[in-house]
C-alpha cells in the first residue's frame, strides 16, 4: 500500500510552478472581462424586467432576413401614396419595430418562405410591388383567421402578387397561388370555398369564374385571381392572367382517382368535396369524395372512398357496426354487381353503403330509402355513367 | 514520509481560501437567483403586468334616447344618417372640438365589394357626420396583420382619408405600448396607443362578416385590430379574447355595416357570391346588443352558438337581448 502511495507522489527534484507576479496588462484584461460579464448580466436583467413578447419569441433567422421579408410585405404599397403620407417602411424601420417589441409582428416578423417571383408577361399590366411569400407559419399574416382552414389541408406556401391594370385609373388584379402537399388537398380547399353559382372554366377542369374573379386548382396549387372591381377591362385582364397561370402550372391529378368514380349523371358539379380525414365524423372514412346528385327528383348525397381492399372492407364493417348503434337499424341487402351492401336507418335518415374491390361508397343522409337503394344498385350495375 | 497535505501541493491556508471563494460564489449565485426569481410562471401576455389603462369613451346613458338604432337602406350615406338620426343625431355623441378616432376594420388588402373590410362609403358617411357635428379632427387607424398601407389603399379608405382630410395613422414603430386589460384571458397586451393620444371620442365602424374561427366578426371583434404582437396566439382562446375586447374598449358609439354582408368564407372572403346585400346599418352604444342583432338578423344565424356574445353578456359587458333595449328601427 505504501509503495502505491509513493508511486503517486511527484518527483522531488521537480520544481513547483508558482506565479509570484501577474503582469498589469493581464490583471487589466481579467478585470475588463469580469466587468463585461457583469455589464452583460445587468443588461439581460434590465431587459428581462420589461415585457417584450418578441424578445421571448424571437426567431433568430428573422434578424438575417428581415430586410428581404419586408421588401415582399410592402408589395401592395404604392410608393407614392406611402411616401406622401410620410410612411417609412424600410428594412431598418421594420427591424426596429420587431425588436422594440411593440410594433406589429407582421410588418417584419418571421422570414417569409422564398421562392420564384410571380412573373407575368401580359400586355396592359404592371406589378404593384414585389411577390409576397408565406409559409405555414406565416400564412396568418396574410389571411389571419382564415389560415386554419388552409392549414387543415396541409397548406405549404402562398405566393401572391398584385398587378395594376394599366389605364383603368387604379384597378388591379390580385393573384394568389396556394401550394398544398398534394393535388387532392389542393382540391379539398378549392372545393371548400367553391362558389356554387360559379361558371365552369374551359381551361381548368377544377375551376370556375365568379363576378369578380377566377378560381381553379392546377396540380397541387389552388389559384385565386381576384379583380378589384367589375370594370370590363379589369375582368378581361383577370381572365387573361388566369389563362396564363393555368398554362404555366403543371397538371397533376394524383390521388384524385376516387373522384373519377363519382358518376357524372345527375351530379351537381359545385357540390363535389374532398375530406382527407374523419369524413362524416367517422375516423375510418379517409380521402373521401362526396357530391350531391339529382336522382328521380330527389337530392341524394353520395360518397366514394378508394383504399386497399382490406382497408375498404374494414371501413365498411366499421360503418355497419356504427350504424347499428344509437337506435339505428341495419338491413343487409343482396349483393349487386359483386358488391356487399348494407342499408341503415337512424331517425328517418337512410344510408345504403357498398364495398367492392377497394372502393367503399354509397348514399347517405337520404330521406328516401327506396331512392337510395335504387341509386346504389344502378351505380354498381354501371347504369349511372 | 511527508504528510498528505504536502503531497497534494495544497496547504491548509490555501484550502481554506479556495473553499471560502467557492462558498462565496455559491452564496452569490443563490442570492442573485433569489433576486431574479419570479414566483409565478411567466407567460408573456397572459400575466398581470403594469401597463397603461384605456379610459372609457362612453357617454352617460340617456334615458329618453334609444341605445340602438336599426336603419334599412341600400346606400351607406342615407342609411347611416337614418340610423344616427334615430339615435338623436351625431350631435348627441360628438361635440365641437372633439377629436374623433374612428376604428375601421381594414384587416385585409381586399377590394371594398368583397365586404371583408369597412366600406369606404361607410367611412365617408361617418366622418362627414362627425365634421358636421363639430369635430375638430377625425383620426382613422387600424393595425392589419398584413401590409397596413396596402390594406388601407386596396380597401379604398386611403382615398376617403385623402379626400376628407382625415388623419390616417399607420402602426409605425413606437406607436405601441403595453395595455393593462385584466380580461378573462387577456391580462395585458401591446396596444396601438398613438391614435388615442388626443382622441376625445371613439367610434367603431365594422363590417358584418362571417369568421372561420369565431363565427363572426362585427363591432366587438373589430377592436382586435388595435392590438400588436403575435395575435395568432389568440386563435386558441378566441371567444374569451373577443369578449375581453368589450372590457378593453368602452367606445362612444359602434356602427355595424350590414349593407353588404360577407356570409361565407370569412374573414377574408374573395368571391362576390359570398356577399349578400342585407341593406341594414345598426348603430348603438352597446356593442353586445348591436352584434347580437347582427348575428341573428344579418348573418341569419342562431345566436345561441356565438360564445363570445354570451361571455360578454354574462360578464355584464353588454346586453345580448337587444330587444330588451330601447331601440328604434327606421327606413333610410
Amino acid at each position: 500500500m505504501a509503495a502505491t502511495a509513493e508511486n503517486k507522489t511527484p518527483p522531488r527534484n521537480r520544481s513547483q510552478f508558482i506565479r509570484t507576479h501577474i503582469p498589469r496588462t493581464e490583471q487589466f484584461a481579467a478585470m475588463l472581462c469580469i466587468l463585461l460579464l457583469a455589464g452583460i448580466g445587468l443588461v439581460i436583467w434590465q431587459k428581462g424586467k420589461n415585457f417584450d413578447p418578441h424578445l421571448y419569441a424571437l426567431h433568430p433567422d428573422a434578424l438575417k432576413s428581415t430586410a428581404e421579408a419586408v421588401a415582399g410585405k410592402t408589395a401592395t404599397i404604392r410608393g407614392e401614396a406611402a411616401q406622401a403620407r410620410g410612411v417609412v417602411q424600410t428594412a431598418t424601420t421594420a427591424t426596429t419595430t420587431t425588436l422594440d417589441g411593440y410594433g406589429e409582428a407582421s410588418a417584419a416578423a418571421k422570414p417569409a418562405a422564398k421562392g420564384e417571383p410571380l412573373l407575368m408577361t401580359l400586355a396592359g399590366i404592371k406589378p404593384m410591388g414585389d411577390t409576397e411569400f408565406y409559409n405555414a407559419d406565416t400564412l396568418y399574416e396574410k389571411i389571419n383567421g382564415r389560415a386554419p382552414a388552409y392549414l387543415g389541408f396541409n397548406f405549404q406556401s402562398l405566393r401572391c402578387r398584385a398587378f395594376e391594370v394599366v389605364g383603368t385609373g387604379g384597378s388591379y388584379v390580385d393573384v394568389y397561388e396556394y401550394y398544398f402537399d398534394t393535388p387532392v388537398n389542393a382540391f379539398g380547399m378549392f372545393a371548400l370555398e367553391r362558389d356554387p353559382q360559379g361558371a365552369a372554366l374551359d381551361f381548368a377542369p377544377d375551376g370556375y369564374s365568379g363576378a369578380m374573379g377566377y378560381f381553379f386548382r392546377q396540380g397541387a396549387v389552388y389559384v385565386q385571381i381576384i379583380a378589384s372591381d367589375m370594370k370590363e377591362k379589369t375582368i378581361a385582364t383577370a381572365k387573361s392572367i388566369a389563362h396564363v397561370r393555368a398554362k404555366a402550372l403543371p397538371a397533376d391529378d394524383t390521388g384524385l382517382a376516387a373522384r373519377r368514380r363519382l358518376p357524372a349523371t345527375g351530379l351537381d358539379p359545385a357540390s363535389v368535396q374532398f375530406t382527407a380525414e374523419n369524413a362524416l365524423g367517422q375516423e375510418f372514412l379517409k380521402n373521401v369524395f362526396q357530391a350531391t346528385y339529382n336522382f328521380g327528383g330527389k337530392k341524394l348525397p353520395f360518397l366514394v372512398m378508394v383504399a386497399a381492399p382490406d382497408e375498404a372492407v374494414a371501413a365498411w364493417k366499421a360503418w355497419s357496426e356504427f350504424s347499428g348503434k344509437f337506435g339505428g337499424t341495419i338491413t343487409p341487402l343482396p349483393d349487386a354487381g359483386g358488391a356487399k351492401i348494407f342499408q341503415a336507418e337512424n331517425s328517418g335518415s337512410w344510408r345504403v353503403i357498398f364495398v367492392r374491390d377497394g372502393t367503399l361508397g354509397g348514399v347517405f343522409d337520404a330521406p328516401d330509402a327506396a331512392k337510395a337503394r335504387e341509386f346504389v344498385q344502378q351505380y354498381l350495375e354501371g347504369k349511372i355513367p | 514520509m511527508k504528510p498528505e497535505n504536502e503531497n497534494s501541493g495544497v496547504s491548509r491556508r490555501e484550502f481554506i481560501r479556495r473553499a471560502g471563494a467557492t462558498g462565496a460564489l455559491i452564496a452569490g449565485a443563490a442570492a442573485a437567483g433569489y433576486v431574479l426569481w419570479q414566483p409565478k410562471h411567466f407567460v408573456p401576455g397572459f400575466e398581470a403586468q403594469k401597463g397603461l389603462s384605456l379610459k372609457s369613451y362612453a357617454l352617460e346613458p340617456a334615458k329618453l334616447l334609444p341605445t340602438m338604432a336599426i336603419a334599412h337602406g341600400a346606400e351607406h350615406d342615407k342609411t347611416i344618417r337614418a340610423a344616427l338620426g334615430a339615435l338623436g343625431g351625431m350631435g348627441r355623441f360628438i361635440k365641437n372640438g372633439d377629436v374623433v378616432m374612428i376604428k375601421p376594420n381594414v384587416a385585409f388588402d381586399r377590394p371594398p365589394a368583397l365586404a371583408a373590410t369597412t366600406h369606404p362609403e361607410a367611412l365617408r358617411a361617418v366622418a362627414k357626420l362627425c365634421f358636421e357635428a363639430g369635430a375638430a379632427k377625425v383620426v382613422i387607424a387600424d393595425n392589419p396583420i398584413n401590409s397596413p398601407t396596402g390594406c388601407f389603399l386596396k380597401s379604398g379608405l386611403t382615398a376617403v382619408a385623402d379626400e376628407l382630410n382625415l388623419d390616417l395613422l399607420y402602426p409605425e414603430a413606437n406607436a405601441f405600448a403595453p395595455l393593462e386589460i385584466n380580461g378573462e384571458i387577456l391580462r395585458h397586451w401591446t396596444f396601438f396607443k398613438s391614435p388615442f393620444k388626443r382622441a376625445t371620442k371613439v367610434i367603431g365602424l365594422a363590417p358584418c362578416k362571417d369568421h372561420n374561427l369565431c363565427h363572426s366578426s362585427m363591432t366587438m371583434k373589430n377592436w382586435y385590430g388595435l392590438l400588436g404582437g403575435r395575435r395568432n396566439q389568440f386563435h386558441q382562446h378566441i371567444h374569451s379574447i373577443v369578449s375581453d375586447f368589450a372590457l378593453m374598449m368602452k367606445p362612444t358609439l359602434v356602427i355595424l355595416d350590414g349593407i353588404n354582408v360577407l356570409m361565407h368564407n370569412g374573414p377574408t372572403g374573395g368571391r362576390l357570391s359570398d356577399v349578400k346585400p342585407m341593406n341594414t346599418i345598426v348603430a348603438g352604444t352597446d356593442m353586445v346588443a348591436v352584434d347580437s342583432y347582427g348575428y341573428a338578423n344579418l348573418l341569419e344565424r342562431d345566436l345561441a352558438e356565438l360564445t363570445y356574445i354570451h361571455k360578454a353578456h354574462d360578464r355584464g359587458l353588454g346586453n345580448k337581448n337587444w330587444k330588451d333595449a330601447f331601440y328604434k328601427e327606421v327606413p333610410a
